[in-house]
């Protein structure tokens, strides 16, 4: 038998980085930025710090490895900066983290992407990550290496400094050098991933310097630092019996019924007494959970699973609000119209979930031909790879965007220059894999993603209703001043008749088209007053301070895009 | 030069269009709405009477009226029916094809307020020739707008067709001197008078024009006294209206062979018989109500061992066609009247079985035997194994 060996977390995903986002260079060099950003958002958050985040992503020679560039990637930030004993477990082991299985709507949840990303680096490059951190507590920073030690999964600090650290009293600065390749646009782009931060992150401001571009920046939209929701237990019926069981060794010698209601949420005194209705045996309730045998566990997880729970709370998921995110979809670029929705937290599979619609229309990005982009988020992380299994996307395709106005292939994307961002937040959201790109599609969750498009459609539809009947109005006008006066003709001289008669035939036209026109006119204005109410609703809603003045220069836009159109024939 | 008439017309053309003119000017000139209305060519206005034998129009008429939705289909039909006029005016005549060239060359050299009225595609000038000539319930080729000719390559020794030419002159054509040359009857009208030099038994509709060249290269016609025609699928207007001659001047039992399945029996057998839904107005001269339907029939695949296929529900026009039977067997008036019920079973027959059965099948009975399928379909006729 040939030996049997064991090895170290660190070994496996060094040699399986694929898993977890490094399967090519072009999502090497994305997901090293989306982990580097990811934590800087999470840790400012935790300490209500407004993020101003400096990224720079340049090419700056050849990768060791075929076909491949030499990248740098840096992300600074402003937020509370890891303290000198902990860079070595932030950088350099992994599932070390401080947000595992917590139950809160954050970014990170295993502790793998930023190990992962030093890896990459050594691998590629021979070097970890270059860290500069610096706590309100240091009184330098500090810079250093941190690399990876593959065989034991912990992390070595190398080439440790103190320096100065410009005027900044706190914050962390990553700088990664690896093989990789840039890519700006499309779904797996770095712009992409920058706008998406931007849109769900109304409260963040970056600058950013990618490729040879030069810098840029996106100012925040909202000065308030989102307010992290307390974690939540877990709810029983979420789980399964061998997690139920690697749940309690956390609980050690405690009770079973003090297990149970401590450990989980929605078991109450009374629920107890419901399991053991329901088959668990009495004389387990006080029996230190340590203690059970995996038979007797079994009997509990049946007996809990066997009895209806209150669903789980749902505080504790969080929005970005509809509000931000009319602020926020303004950073993409001109906003012809826009949609938003926030649906109310509800729970799909036992898991308290919500779900954020914004859906765009642009007046300088995409066209009429081409697919929406789509944009999608699970907890304000932009998802960029394999749509086409997303639970997002399904729901997406399901819609029958048509009754909204909208072209659609079968089963597909609809077509039009918009956008359409889709966040889901739940702080047990189900991955298909550990490189979070795809929500598994549950039924449930399908649904509910399904019905706030369905609503944000209803909204977009009165926009793009009212711009039909306009289009309609002008075709009609131009149908009577182009027709009317060939069939006068061609009438006058099929029936041979004179001037006067065509005079007055003229004349009768006229008046029958003019009812018409008259009607047309009455319908566009049913459809812009529709839309003015709608816009006034959103506009109380976002706390606008007047609204008839938001509805006046709806008036205004419309008035001035007729004229537009006008000079333009 | 003057055409030749397809059937005495009451109806005044160019007298009909100015009244027509002049109706719709003088509603103009009252602030009225002038409107325009046709028989809608459709199979829900379609009637059915066994003992006239094809497809009637109902009393559905379509109309339009104007609006600003409709004012660009009203100046269409005027502008091409001005064409039309001056056409039956000088005697010329065109195909669709052509028309819708000489509608976009009047526009890109006539008046600049043209450009509006500009076809885009064949279709647009086609559904406008269509709707004048329902409007006026005349034929295309009494509009002098005539169709390629296609299928009804006829091969017979016995008939002899003379044919009355615009100018007065006679020519007689007579079948048995054609050689291996079929006679090939014109998709527009013709003066034609037929004659039998000996008493004609049968008359041979094949589907296949493949088929009935076979049948005639292996001596049909010197074996049988007979015409023997191939169709080339759905029956083109030239085939529908020379089978009804044959049938109106000779008193000859008139045979269709055919494949056994959904298309041929609803689009190709059908239209033959009644006609159809779309040429309602003219089906009077366009079908032969008395063809009978010699085979493939559902009883010939047992009896001669026919190789069948099975149809493939996946396939999608093979699937629409089975959906298309399902609708015939509810809604056609012609499957629903009870005279062709035996018609009608073949439908539910191959709704239910889901095969389809080629004429060619035939050939499969004794392949060492060149004519055994002539010798088959001769069996049929002398036992009336017919529909």
């Amino acid at each position: 038998m040939s030996k049997i060996t064991k090895s170290s977390t660190a070994e496996y995903f060094a040699k399986n980085l694929q898993q977890v986002g490094f399967s090519s260079p072009l999502k090497a060099v994305l997901t090293t930025l989306k982990e580097a950003v990811d934590n800087s958002l999470d840790a400012c958050e935790q300490h209500e710090i407004l993020p101003d985040l400096d990224i720079e992503v340049i090419k700056v020679g050849t990768g060791s490895t075929k076909n491949t560039d030499l990248i740098k990637i840096v992300v600074e930030d402003n937020g509370p900066g890891i303290e000198v004993e902990d860079l070595a477990k932030v950088f350099g082991e992994y599932l070390a983290s401080s947000k595992f299985g917590k139950g809160q709507c954050s970014r990170g949840q295993q502790g793998i992407g930023i190990s992962a990303a030093t890896t990459w680096a050594q691998m590629t490059n021979a070097r970890g990550v270059q860290v500069i951190s610096k706590t309100k507590n240091m009184k330098k920073a500090i810079s250093a290496q941190v690399d990876v030690d593959i065989k034991t999964n912990t992390g070595i600090v190398k080439n440790k400094e103190m320096i100065d650290w410009k005027n900044k009293t706190n914050g962390v600065r990553v700088e990664f050098l690896m093989d990789g390749r840039i890519q700006l646009n499309g779904d797996g782009g770095l712009l992409t991933y920058i706008e998406g931060t931007a849109l769900l992150n109304p409260h963040v401001a970056m600058r950013y310097k990618l490729a040879d571009d030069g810098w840029k920046k996106t100012d925040r939209v909202s000065t308030v630092s989102p307010e992290i929701p307390e974690a939540t237990l877990p709810h029983p019926h979420t789980f399964k019996l061998g997690e139920f069981i690697t749940h309690s060794t956390l609980y050690g010698k405690t009770s079973l019924s003090k297990f149970l209601k401590t450990g989980f949420s929605r078991i109450a005194d009374s629920s107890i007494n419901d399991f053991i209705k329901a088959g668990m045996p009495k004389s387990l309730v006080e029996k230190p959970v340590s203690s059970l045998s995996d038979e007797e566990f079994k009997k509990v997880f049946q007996a809990v699973q066997a009895t209806e729970l209150m669903a789980p709370s749902t505080r504790s998921v969080l929005t970005v609000g509809e509000e931000s995110l009319s602020k926020s979809i303004n950073r993409l670029g001109k906003v012809d119209f826009f949609s938003v929705m926030t649906r109310k937290p509800t729970i799909c599979d036992f898991k308290p979930v919500v779900v954020e619609v914004a859906l765009a229309r642009f007046i300088d990005r995409g066209d009429e031909q081409s697919p929406v982009q789509l944009l999608r988020f699970a907890n304000r992380v932009p998802l960029q790879f394999d749509k086409s299994g997303c639970a997002i996307t399904w729901a997406i395709e399901s819609v029958n965007w048509k009754s909204y106005g909208l072209g659609q292939p079968k089963d597909s994307l609809p077509f039009g220059p918009y956008v359409f961002a889709v966040s889901v937040v739940s702080p047990f959201i189900k991955f298909k894999n550990a490189s979070k790109e795809t929500i598994d599609a549950s039924e449930e969750l399908v649904e509910e993603i399904r019905r706030a498009l369905m609503q944000a459609g209803q909204k977009l539809s009165r926009h793009i209703k009212s711009e039909m009947k306009e289009a309609d109005l002008e075709r009609k006008l131009a149908h009577i001043e182009q027709f009317g006066p060939i069939l006068v003709e061609k009438l006058v001289l099929l029936a041979g008749a004179n001037d006067a008669r065509k005079k007055k035939a003229e004349e009768g036209l006229r008046k029958i088209l003019g009812r018409d026109s008259e009607e047309a006119v009455s319908q566009l204005e049913e459809a812009q007053s529709k839309l003015a109410a709608q816009n006034k609703k959103e506009a109380k809603k976002a706390g606008l301070p007047d609204e008839d003045v938001v509805a006046e220069e709806n008036e205004k836009a419309a008035k001035s895009k007729k004229t537009d159109k006008k000079k333009k024939k | 030069m003057a055409l030749i008439k397809i059937r005495e017309l009451r109806l005044d053309i160019p007298k009909e269009a100015k009244h027509l003119a002049e109706r719709m000017l003088k509603d103009l000139e009252n602030s009225k709405r002038p409107y325009l209305e046709a028989v809608k060519t459709s199979l829900d206005n379609a009637e059915y009477n066994s003992k006239v034998g094809y497809l009637t129009p109902g009393d559905k008429v379509v109309r339009t009226e104007l609006n600003v939705s409709s004012v660009q289909k009203l100046a269409r039909v005027l502008f091409i029916l001005e064409i039309l006029l001056r056409n039956l005016e000088i005697g010329a005549v065109n195909t669709k094809r052509e028309l819708y060239y000489m509608c976009k060359g009047t526009i890109k050299k006539g008046d600049s307020k043209y450009k509006a009225l500009d076809f885009e595609s064949q279709d647009e000038s086609d559904s406008i020739i269509d709707f004048i000539g329902d409007m006026l319930e005349v034929y295309r080729e009494e509009l002098n707008c005539y169709a390629n000719d296609r299928g009804g390559q006829t091969y017979s020794q016995q008939l002899v067709v003379t044919e009355t030419l615009p100018d007065g002159d006679k020519a007689n054509v007579d079948l048995s001197t054609l050689g291996t040359s079929p006679f090939q009857p014109k998709n527009r009208p013709q003066s034609l008078k037929l004659k039998a030099k000996k008493k004609i038994d049968f008359c041979l509709v094949v589907e296949s024009e493949g088929t009935a060249g076979t049948l005639q290269s292996m001596g049909f016609t010197k074996r049988n006294n007979c015409i023997l025609m191939g169709a080339q699928g759905v029956p083109s207007n030239g085939v529908r209206g020379w089978c009804k001659l044959i049938e109106d001047q000779l008193d000859v039992p008139m045979y269709f062979f055919g494949d056994l399945d959904a298309y041929t029996m609803q689009n190709i057998f059908r239209t033959l018989k009644a006609g159809s839904a779309a040429s309602l107005i003219r089906n009077s001269d366009f079908s032969a109500p008395n063809v009978r339907f010699l085979g493939v029939l559902p009883t010939d695949v047992k009896k001669y061992d026919l190789e069948c296929y099975k149809v493939k529900e996946s396939d999608p026009a093979e699937a629409r066609a089975l959906k298309k039977a399902k609708d015939a067997l509810e809604n056609d008036p012609f499957f629903k009247d009870k005279k062709n019920k035996n018609l009608s079973d073949v439908l539910r027959w191959l709704i239910k079985e889901k095969i389809r059965c080629e004429q060619q099948s035939y050939f499969s009975v004794d392949p060492r035997d060149p004519i055994k399928t002539e010798k088959i379909i001769l069996e049929k006729i002398r036992k009336g194994d017919y529909l």
